[in-house]
């Protein structure tokens, strides 16, 4: 299973695409591509691209436990929950740096 | 300390008109990111894991109060208040927004900063000893030297993209306190047989995936060739580095593959063409230069030693900062002061806004105005009279910048690691505090005496572990951060890569391991002066492979 992560253009914060083509702050609200839905996947990639507002756009392979989105990846752990160490709150967006597809 | 000529603030106004007008363009869309991309970089804004990082250079790590002030304004306005000193001798940003950069950029050209040539495969910063113009032990104060250079490199058309990012550091002393032989270029202050002063000239070194030794291409090289000798080893790096394969094209490898001799051949005989030409450094031109680093006002002082004994007696953490955190200076009754950035338990490198102000204050007030930014990440108030030392000390303990463990065990390097860099494979921050806090006791650490333990979250080796006495490399495992250990770098004159010693470790066993390799040293050296590093190349790697990983 996959889901879309990159960084929004101005604040630079992480977002994921979610189901309803926002890119938004959480992880938990992401859209969870399954293995049938490349064509999709592609597609939204390719949206995205034109709106030029999500920057280091990536696929990030994930498990699903308890219904929760749990990246394979200790970097996108760690993305989606801002540095460990010093603990720092991730970034978040401005007001107007929501971006849809 | 050196200001800014006519041309130096015409650049730099223009690049941040330009660079002001690719960010508006990128807002609007009218820049793509493939476009944009190269343009941020070239302006020290890097895209990290969390948000936009800017790099500032300090050239040379030299720093007034007005600049350092600034540093703590853009801290406070534009970020979340605090700042990371780095191994470059720069400071970096983890927060800023983009539609702030324009903004951040002219606050600095107000106090002739910039973060130009801060990324990209150009010359870098231009780094030295952190007590260059102060240090008892110097030949020659490197400064005006290293100015010359950044004039030189700044926005130098042939050498805008070279194969690979170019780093160059030096030394106007014998004892090497800039790694110079872990640089592309590294110059070391030296004197001809007829008495003359020049430089030795270091090729080839760096760290990295494949770390190497640079080689001695030239053992003298006078002030008014240097331009035209650097000139020529560029060149012939530009023509020759690989560019097909980012991983060979540091300027090391082609030094490793084609031989020094072959490379120093080809440089001589580019040198012979450009010798005496544009580049050549006339004497008035040095001296002029000079000017800017002529030696402060100094005060005659009566009092011209400190004593640390009686002092650590009277107030032993005083008395500790004193033993560990002073450097020996030119001028009696003066010394320099390291100002560590690493609290016990801390992040090394940060510092908040206030204490940066503390700092510029601080040099304001009892450092000729001057202050130093080392690539151990500490700073430096390179100009303190020794009466002025319990002053300088309380005010440092009031904001939390009095630890006195300079060169100890807690004195680590460490890049910032998984944490924030999208670069990074593992963490190397939490990593560094967990042995800060196993080993923090002032007891603990005195009884193990100078050891250098340097963090990297990944092969590209920010954090210098190929160079460090322990060097500690992070990597990812099947999911997992795993950390390899290294024994026996050495980062001084006598350059040295570490060895790895055998499997990784998990991070919770990380410090148990070390604290092995402590008590293997300790068990085995002749005295407690003989440091850990003489003990390793006294005894070799053996026994502390044992400590770690038993006979098996």
């Amino acid at each position: 299973m996959e889901i879309l992560t990159g960084n929004e253009l101005m604040s630079g914060a992480t977002v994921y695409l979610d189901r309803e083509g926002r890119w938004v702050e959480e992880l938990q609200h992401a859209r969870v591509f399954n293995n049938d839905e490349v064509e999709a996947r592609d597609a939204a990639i390719a949206a995205t691209k034109k709106t030029l507002r999500v920057v280091s756009l990536e696929i990030e392979t994930v498990t699903l436990s308890d219904g929760a989105i749990y990246p394979d990846r200790i970097r996108e752990r760690i993305r989606a929950e801002g540095p460990t160490a010093p603990r720092f709150d991730r970034q978040h967006l401005d007001e107007d740096g929501h971006v849809s597809i | 300390m050196y200001r800014y000529d006519e041309f130096d603030a015409a650049f730099v106004k223009e690049r941040t008109a330009q660079f002001s007008d690719q960010v508006a363009r990128r807002l609007t869309g009218e820049l793509n990111e493939d476009q944009f991309r190269p343009l941020r970089l070239m302006n020290g804004l890097y895209l990290q894991l969390h948000a936009y990082m800017l790099r500032i250079a300090v050239p040379y790590g030299t720093m007034n109060s007005k600049q350092m002030h600034m540093l703590a304004h853009i801290a406070r306005t534009y970020d979340r208040g605090y700042g990371h000193f780095t191994t470059r001798q720069n400071i970096q940003f983890n927060w800023p927004k983009l539609r702030d950069i324009p903004k951040i950029l002219e606050d600095l050209a107000s106090v002739e900063m910039h973060a130009i040539q801060t990324s990209g495969n150009c010359i870098r910063n231009i780094t030295t000893d952190q007590f260059a113009g102060a240090t008892a032990d110097e030949i020659i104060d490197p400064r005006p030297v290293a100015e010359i250079l950044r004039q030189w490199s700044s926005l130098h058309p042939e050498f805008s993209y070279l194969p690979r990012k170019f780093k160059i550091a030096m030394t106007g002393s014998p004892t090497d306190r800039a790694a110079i032989r872990f640089h592309d270029i590294g110059l070391q202050a030296t004197t001809s047989a007829l008495g003359e002063i020049g430089w030795q000239v270091w090729v080839g070194g760096g760290l990295g995936r494949t770390p190497m030794i640079g080689k001695m291409i030239s053992g003298f090289v006078p002030h008014e060739h240097l331009l035209a000798y650097l000139e020529s080893i560029l060149r012939v790096y530009n023509r020759y580095g690989r560019r097909d394969n980012k991983y060979k094209a540091r300027i090391k490898i082609l030094v490793h593959e084609e031989g020094i001799d072959s490379i120093r051949q080809q440089v001589d005989e580019e040198f012979a063409q450009v010798k005496g030409g544009v580049l050549h450094l006339p004497q008035d031109e040095l001296d002029r230069i000079g000017k800017y680093f002529v030696e402060p006002a100094y005060e005659l002082v009566n009092e011209t030693r400190v004593d640390v004994a009686r002092e650590k007696i009277l107030n032993p953490l005083y008395g500790r900062w004193l033993e560990h955190n002073l450097h020996g200076h030119r001028q009696p009754g003066y010394v320099s002061v390291t100002i560590s950035l690493k609290p016990i338990g801390g992040a090394p490198g940060d510092a908040t806004d206030a204490q940066i102000d503390v700092v510029a204050d601080l040099a304001e007030r009892y450092s000729h105005d001057e202050l130093r930014v080392t690539h151990e990440q500490n700073l430096v108030l390179p100009h303190v009279k020794i009466t002025d030392l319990p002053a300088v000390y309380a005010r440092l303990v009031e904001h939390g910048l009095a630890e006195g463990n300079a060169g100890q065990i807690t004195d680590m390097i460490c890049c910032p690691g998984l944490d924030f860099c999208a670069l990074a494979n593992a963490r190397s921050i939490p990593l560094a505090q967990e042995i800060s806090r196993k080993f923090g006791s002032p007891e603990r650490q005195a009884e193990i005496g100078d050891l250098k333990i340097k963090i990297s979250g990944c092969i590209n080796a920010c954090g210098h572990h190929h160079v460090a006495h322990i060097g500690i490399l992070g990597v990812e495992k099947k999911g997992t951060e795993l950390y390899q250990i290294t024994v026996g770098g050495d980062a001084t004159e006598q350059a040295a890569i570490g060895d790895i010693l055998g499997h990784g470790f998990i991070a919770e066993d990380v410090p148990a391991a070390i604290e092995r390799l402590v008590d293997a040293y300790i068990a085995r050296r002749q005295s407690p002066s003989e440091p850990f590093i003489d003990a390793f190349r006294r005894i070799g790697k053996e026994p502390f492979k044992e400590a770690l990983y038993g006979n098996a």
